[in-house]
């Protein structure tokens, strides 16, 4: 039997958020005293420690900061995808995060790139956000 | 308070074999090198008080290991780590003695590295379920130190133009080293392009990018210069040490950039001004060479070469036996053996009492040719000063700095 995939167990900080992907949208918390968005999902502000914040609807745009390409699998769950990309995207809201980069072959990968976000349902409670190459 | 510089001192160093089919406990591995590492300072079980190791849930702890020895210990501490421990165990094992906890501190690392607990990540370490912050990787496919540091080699490629052809000298320089060392496994001498036509593991790590997974124990003792100075070996003296130094933001490290800048940078502003010296001063290295990158990325932030300048520096010959100043001597984590660290420093100290066991027939005595050429010497001429350099991730890491 082929082991499946980690997925993610929403907690009390990530609820929210996952709640948000399953519905098709990148939503992320916003600090209500330093206004600057955070990733990934937690109690405090990284930034100014405050606590209060809002779930805001993000664009889904951004560039690829850096990337790598996976020939060796995470594990036998992940073998059938190989080669793979990820990707570290920077938002137009200005936040980092990681995930796959799709639709995109593994050679034409490169820094800069714009990307946009897609949704992949992984089960039937959790669905997982990737990238791809934005449209023109 | 006072300076801690030049007040202790590593005594004795040992190893077991270096294999991929040990077929035999940690504890018995563990046993070994620290009785080899008593033996070779000349300390008998009533000497040594202290111990401590670290691990990753694949050793044996110092309960276990100490009665083994005969040893009754006043002082013990097994940590959860990896890479960059050695440097920060050796600075708590000066703090205990100097507190008073112990005397004599033996630092053990013990792993069945290829046949029990693999870093590449496969197996149940990929599969268990994906909590709090690891939702920022982990259903993405990243769980291998090679796969989380890759982004990290990737930025460093594109904000300073370094080359996959750069980097794989320093397999080159460290298969060289390894050639002089009967311990290495692999002693077979490589080129760039040997480099460069392995297989992709994870972008841009080829094979040959990659350290060796390994079985083994390993054991550095520690103890007062005062005590130093009546046991077997040519006391080495610990001029500075920084310890688990890191980033801002280790719990994603990648928000914080510039992520091609890693914790050496930090860590440097620690253990120069301890030891009160430069980088000018260091006669030879030994950076933490998980992979080629890791060596060359930490070069760079202890001032060695200028930053964004490490892909020349490493392709120059000055990290080669010969050149300006040799990394990794024996052959380091892509060629001796992967010990997270521990052979690393073992083999410093070993250069610098002028004792490196290479195959000149005099090396037990001090007596090198300085021949560098194939089946010869590896011991670097006049050796003073060594610095190490640890890596644990981009975002930690841990220094060393030795003298003779």
């Amino acid at each position: 039997m082929t082991p499946t995939k980690p997925l993610p167990q929403p907690d009390a900080e990530s609820r929210e958020f996952w709640e948000g992907v399953k519905a098709r949208q990148l939503r992320l918390q916003r600090c209500r005293a330093c206004r600057r968005f955070r990733f990934y999902p937690r109690a405090v502000c990284p930034h100014c420690l405050s606590g209060e914040f809002e779930w805001v609807v993000t664009a889904g745009k951004g560039t690829v900061y850096s990337y790598t390409v996976c020939y060796r699998p995470a594990g036998e769950a992940f073998a059938a995808d190989v080669p793979y990309i990820v990707a570290l995207v920077d938002l137009a809201e200005g936040v980092r995060l990681m995930s796959n980069l799709i639709g995109c072959p593994p050679d034409e990968a490169e820094v800069g790139m714009p990307v946009e976000v897609v949704f992949e349902d992984a089960s039937p409670d959790i669905t997982l956000y990737k990238f791809r190459p934005a449209a023109p | 308070m006072g300076t801690l510089k030049d007040r202790y001192c590593v005594v004795g160093v040992g190893e077991t074999e270096y294999s991929r089919n040990s077929g035999r406990t940690t504890r018995a591995m563990a046993v070994e090198a620290i009785r080899k590492a008593m033996d070779d300072a000349g300390l008998g079980p009533k000497d040594v008080d202290g111990m401590m190791s670290y691990q990753g849930n694949d050793s044996t702890p110092s309960l276990i290991v100490g009665p083994d020895l005969a040893i009754r210990l006043n002082f013990w501490m097994d940590v959860v780590g990896g890479g960059s421990s050695t440097e920060a165990l050796i600075g708590l094992a000066m703090g205990a003695i100097e507190v008073g906890l112990c005397r004599t501190v033996a630092i053990f690392r013990s792993m069945n590295g290829y046949t029990e607990v693999r870093i590449g990540g496969t197996g149940t370490r990929a599969a268990a379920p994906v909590r709090g912050q690891e939702l920022a990787w982990r259903p993405y496919g990243m769980t291998s130190a090679g796969q989380n540091f890759a982004p990290t080699f990737m930025r460093h490629m594109y904000d300073y133009g370094t080359t996959s052809e750069q980097v794989a000298h320093v397999k080159v320089a460290h298969s060289t080293h390894a050639s002089q060392n009967p311990k290495a496994l692999h002693k077979e001498r490589v080129t760039v392009e040997d480099v460069l036509n392995s297989r992709w593991i994870v972008k841009p790590l080829h094979l040959l990018d990659c350290c060796v997974e390994t079985d083994n124990a390993t054991c550095l003792i520690v103890t007062s210069a005062e005590r130093a100075r009546d046991l077997r070996q040519r006391p080495i003296h610990i001029m500075g040490v920084a310890g688990r130094v890191s980033k801002p933001r280790t719990d994603f490290h990648f928000a914080h950039g510039p992520i091609s800048r890693v914790a050496g940078y930090y860590a440097k502003d620690i253990v120069f001004p301890m030891a009160g010296i430069g980088p000018e001063d260091v006669d030879l290295t030994g950076s933490y060479d998980a992979f080629t990158f890791t060596t060359l990325l930490q070069l760079e932030e202890y001032g060695f070469c200028k930053k964004g300048e490490g892909g020349a520096y490493v392709s120059s010959g000055s990290i080669e036996l010969g050149g300006a100043r040799p990394n990794n001597t024996s052959g380091g984590h892509l060629c001796e053996a992967y010990t997270h660290g521990m052979n690393l420093v073992i083999e410093n100290v070993r250069q610098l009492r002028g004792t490196a066991d290479d195959y000149c027939p005099g090396w037990a005595e001090g007596k090198h040719s300085y021949d560098y050429s194939p089946g010869k010497c590896r011991q670097v001429e006049d050796a003073e000063i060594a610095m190490n350099l640890g890596w644990s991730t981009p975002a930690t890491g841990s220094a060393l700095i030795l003298r003779r």
